[in-house]
């Protein structure tokens, strides 16, 4: 196991929960993608968990079981591996392809701009898409980022609004420290940003990106206030 | 549900980790009554766990409920080496509080659930009655803390505490609390080992 003594630690207060709300959000994407850290974590929680078992039971207020019935017998949304939804997200692309270079008149095309950039997309052969989910069959927002213009677009794909809060994205990249912010996005529209700029393409390439809920507006320190709610990482796109 | 007399509210505290490795190997096959009586017998610890990290009465219900589905989606990953039932569950029960009292608000003091005594707070592991063998061998560890270090990891554990809430509660600046939250997770580290 080559985990740094340091990150074993981080681990362990990851485990016992001590981590400030940053720290916290940023191991929670790292482990994402370190294999060894999440093992670390899953090693403290084994080793920590013998403590429930002291903890003294506490009745409910009521019977919450026929509620929490009722949630694991609705029927399931369609189930969509990531690579299911990384191939819808290519059909959908194909399809707006196509809609770009069937569309007349200027008007379409201002109307659907985003989809005419898009179709620009043969010849911009750098460009990457991130899906930020939950879990793997509950996608909720597609990051598209152009690696040449460091432009960053963010489409709603299922994210539920959070009522009275914002969404804000974050990049998260070992070299960064802390989780960076890319601004509120908006959960029903399109959003674009160009703040990328101001990080080296191989950053932006492989950073995770993060979606934490916030108060409205965004964050008030520049620091996420909690866990990511939604997270990904950029694959390619396009031929 | 099928398990003859009316189940007493006791059995919350009597099932033995054998009866609840088993309900778990039943619910991993979709058997809706084993994950009724799971519920029934469970439903007050993974609660303690809860209550004990959130603060709103409200919020701990919901947070018991998405706990409870995802049990019944993960059932299948328990590993009966790795730990008791209870202790895997609690673990599930633990994340899920901590996630959503970090993503609300930090851990306020003066902000005690609903009907909690703070003198209840504490909980002792040390005075625990029925212990499994990795709860024997974990008090022992703790007990070769120094009593801040143990106390610093305890309130952590049970209350939810980030390092800031434990500085407040201990009077000592956070540096030094994040000294003995580490020192003190290896030190236990190295003696389970």
């Amino acid at each position: 196991m080559s985990l740094s003594p340091e990150d074993d630690l981080s681990a362990a207060e990851y485990a016992l929960g001590t981590l400030d709300p940053g720290e916290r959000a940023a191991i929670a994407a790292r482990r994402q993608r370190e294999p060894e850290l999440d093992e670390a974590i899953r090693t403290w929680e084994e080793r920590l968990s013998p403590l429930a078992e002291a903890v003294p039971p506490i009745e409910p207020p009521r019977d919450y079981l026929p509620e929490i019935e009722a949630r694991i017998h609705a029927p399931a949304p369609a189930p969509a591996a990531p690579n299911d939804t990384v191939a819808a997200l290519r059909s959908r692309l194909t399809r707006w392809r196509a809609a770009a270079i069937g569309a007349t008149g200027l008007a379409a095309m201002l109307a659907i701009g985003i989809v005419f950039r898009e179709a620009a997309r043969e010849t911009a052969p750098h460009e990457f898409v991130a899906v930020l989910q939950k879990s793997a069959d509950s996608p909720a927002f597609a990051v598209t980022v152009n690696l040449d213009t460091r432009e960053l677009t963010v489409r709603p794909v299922a994210a539920p609004a959070p009522t009275g809060k914002s969404y804000e994205l974050w990049i998260i990249e070992a070299k960064l420290g802390a989780p960076r912010s890319l601004g509120v996005i908006d959960p029903a529209n399109t959003t674009r940003a160009d703040k990328l700029a101001a990080f080296d393409p191989a950053v932006v390439k492989d950073a995770t990106y993060a979606v934490t809920v916030e108060p409205p507006g965004g964050s008030p320190n520049g620091k996420p206030s909690g866990a990511p709610v939604f997270v990904g990482k950029l694959i390619p796109v396009g031929p | 549900m099928n398990i003859g007399p009316q189940t007493p509210p006791e059995a919350s505290v009597t099932a033995t980790a054998a009866e609840l490795a088993d309900l778990l190997r039943r619910v991993a096959a979709r058997d809706s009554a084993a994950f009724a009586t799971l519920y029934k017998q469970s439903r007050a610890k993974l609660y303690g766990v809860v209550a004990r990290i959130l603060t709103k009465g409200d919020l701990s219900g919901e947070v018991l409920q998405e706990v409870f589905v995802r049990i019944w989606e993960k059932a299948g990953d328990y590993d009966v080496d790795k730990g008791s039932p209870i202790a895997w569950m609690a673990t599930i029960a633990r994340n899920r509080a901590l996630d959503e009292i970090r993503r609300v608000r930090p851990v306020s003091l003066d902000d005690m659930p609903e009907g909690f005594e703070p003198a209840a707070e504490e909980v002792d592991p040390l005075g625990a009655r029925d212990r499994s063998e990795r709860l024997s061998a974990l008090m022992d560890c703790l007990r070769t803390l120094d009593e801040e270090k143990r106390k610093a990891v305890l309130l952590a554990y049970y209350r939810g505490f980030t390092r800031e809430a434990l500085a407040k509660r201990m009077q000592r600046p956070v540096p030094t609390i994040k000294t003995w939250l580490r020192r003190g997770l290896a030190q236990l580290r190295d003696c389970l080992s």
